[in-house]
This record gives structure tokens, sequence and C-alpha cells, in this order.
């Protein structure tokens, strides 16, 4: 390997850990009085209009938190659920939640949690009237970063639902 | 010669690029700080020039704790200013909320240790759903929720609800659990976000009772 490759390298390194120092835990910190939970896609889908259709939701859970699976295991931890209002066109038909990844508080090592981290999708079964329906969809969460947990919130998942 | 020189290069570039990674993490959580201040009348995350972990510091530091006047288990209504002469833990807590199921039995503990003292803790359950005296079947189904929870827990000491009420005055109550450390006089000496140990909350106890 020549000098050049050599020193490449080594500033390739420097940088990657010089950067990952800067973001250490202040991402998990600044979303503290934010969403803990972003939708992320699909914004739109087409399905054919009267037939049950199967389509995946992203969400993806903010650096250094957590939320409850769809089924916790402490029945007075809040597990998360989604939801389609009424009399919008589209009907929720079933649902499939993703298991949970077991976790453990550090000063709990005890305890398992089931809970879901970075990104996770759910699978619907939904049924749409023809047209175009501007679904305003609910997910229902509580999260928690390793020593405090924030109140319990609901987003509004935004899909746009043609059926055809 | 030549090498020498891409060495020393490569050495002072990195040495920038640590001090560039440094400066915007630190500019970047005094950002974080500043805006959690101005959010409103609560607490904010300070840190130092060598970006140790953010240290949670209220306004309410120093100052008379707000008063309050909520109902506990019993339906009897328990106010702060009762407790005036004593020092009073006031912990904010959640059924919910598992970093408060692993601090919880060390305040049962402490309690017990400190009583004789003239301490106490008042559990004040901060539910975060909207749930108000109004709505008398969802308000009692959250208290046997949380009649459930201090059972299990031990909770020997006043347990109230509806701690949503009262979170503007307390600085918000974003995150939980959140503990203020009330002295004899009604002063709030010490406030800690989150679970953070034992021996933590023991010197803070301490501090509320003069000792």
């Amino acid at each position: 390997m020549n000098i050049g490759a050599r020193v490449a390298i080594v500033l390739a390194m420097g940088l990657g850990t010089a950067l990952a120092l800067g973001q250490s835990d202040s991402a998990a910190r600044s979303v503290l009085n934010g969403a803990a939970v972003e939708y992320l896609y699909p914004e739109q889908v087409t399905v054919a209009a009267g037939k049950a259709s199967d389509i995946e939701l992203h969400f993806r859970i903010a650096q250094g938190l957590h939320i409850n699976s769809h089924a916790p295991k402490d029945e007075s931890l809040i597990p998360t659920t989604f939801s389609i209002p009424d009399g919008l066109g589209v009907r929720l038909d079933r649902i499939n939640y993703p298991d949970g990844k077991e976790f453990t508080l550090p000063l709990d090592p005890e305890n398992k949690l089931s809970v879901y981290t970075d990104e996770f999708v759910i699978q619907a079964r939904i049924v749409a009237e023809a047209g175009n329906h501007l679904v305003e969809a609910k997910l229902h969460y509580q999260a928690c970063d390793k020593s405090v947990c924030l109140p319990p919130k609901t987003i509004t998942v935004a899909i746009d639902v043609i059926g055809k | 010669m030549k090498r020498n020189s891409l060495v020393l290069i490569a050495v002072l570039f990195i040495f920038a690029t640590f001090a560039w990674a440094g400066w915007a993490n630190f500019e970047y959580r005094k950002q974080a700080a500043d805006r959690l201040l101005a959010s409103a009348a609560k607490g904010e995350l300070v840190v130092d020039a060598a970006g140790e972990a953010p240290e949670y510091v209220s306004s309410l530091t120093g100052k008379a704790a707000p008063t309050f006047s909520l109902e506990d288990l019993s339906g009897n209504k328990v106010s702060l200013g009762s407790y005036k002469g004593k020092a009073v833990l006031v912990n904010f807590w959640a059924t919910w909320c598992a970093p408060c199921k692993i601090e919880t039995p060390w305040l049962v503990e402490l309690r017990d240790q400190y009583a004789s003292q003239g301490f106490e803790i008042l559990g004040i359950s901060s539910e975060g759903d909207g749930v108000g005296r109004d709505d008398k079947a969802a308000w009692e189904k959250q208290k046997a929720a949380i009649a459930k929870s201090a059972q299990q827990m031990h909770m020997q000491y006043p347990v109230l609800m509806d701690g949503d009420s009262i979170s503007d005055k307390w600085g918000g109550l974003d995150e939980l659990p959140m503990s203020f450390f009330v002295d004899r006089s009604g002063k709030v000496v010490a406030v800690q976000m989150g679970l953070t140990s034992k021996a933590d909350i023991e010197g803070n106890i301490k501090k509320a009772l003069g000792n």
C-alpha cells in the first residue's frame, strides 16, 4: 500500500470517529420535545376497489428511544396501536404488528421489555371504496429511553388511498 | 521528507476534525438546552464545554415550591402546604413508566429510612392522557389502575391523582420520572429528571432535610 493510500485511510478513520463523537447522545435528547415516531411511507397506495389489499406501513423511531411493541409483557405498559377512523372510505380489515425485540433497562436487567426500535413495519389489510381517499390513520404509542419516559402520544399517518 | 510531511498533515487534519466535532457538539447541545428553556418555565439541560452528559437544571430550584391540592386514592384532598415543616419529595410518576417502577422501590425504602427525621413523599400520578374528574368512568378506571400499581409497589406514602392538572406550574413534566425535593420551609432545593440512582435520591433527601 503506498503512502497516499495510508494517509487516506487514517484521514477517513479520524473523520468517522470525530463525527460519531460529535453526535453522541444529543440526538436522543433532541427528541424529548418532539415526535418520537415518524411515519415514513407509503404516502400513496392504489388498490382494487372493494377488495382486501395488503399494504406495508413503515415507521422510524428517533435514535436512542424505544416504544412498546403491540404486545408489551407488562399489562400496565401502553401497546403501540394503529387504527383508521370510520367514515373515510377505507376500512381496516386486518392488521399484523411486528414482534417486539427484547430490551432491558440497565438498572433492571431481569425485567425484559418488548419494544420497537429504529424502524418497524406494520402490515395492514385494507378495503377501499372506489375513488380517492385521504386517510388520516392514527398510531398511538408511548416512548422511553433508558432513564426517562415521554407521555403517550398519537400521531397522524396520512395516506392517499386510491381505490380503482 | 515527503512522507513526513504527509504524516504531519494527516495528524493536523485529525486534530482539526476532532476540534471541529467537539465545538459542533457543544453548540448543538447548547442550542438544545436553550430551546428547552424557552419552551416553558421549566428546567433545562445544561452542558459544560467538555461536552459531558447534560444535567437537568430546573428554574424552580431555590424557589418556593408551587402549591397544589390533589385527590388521593381515597378521594381526600391533599395539599403540599399541609406538609410545611417537613422535607418532602414530590415525585411525579405514571403507571406506564418503566423507569418509575425501578425507582419507586428505592423511594419506599428511603421513606422508611428518613420518615423519623420528618421526611415524606408525595407520589403524584401523571398519566398524560387528559383524563379529568369530569369523565367519571375514565377517572374511576384510572384510579383503579393507579391503586393497583401503588399496591404492587408497596407505596405506603400518599399517592395523588391528576398530576397533569398541575404540570405547567411544575415545569411541564414532559419526562417521567421527575422528582422535586422540597425543604422544611417549602423551598425546592433539588430536582431530578429521569432514573438516576438511589444514592442520588438519598443525597437530595438529606439536602431537603438540612442534614
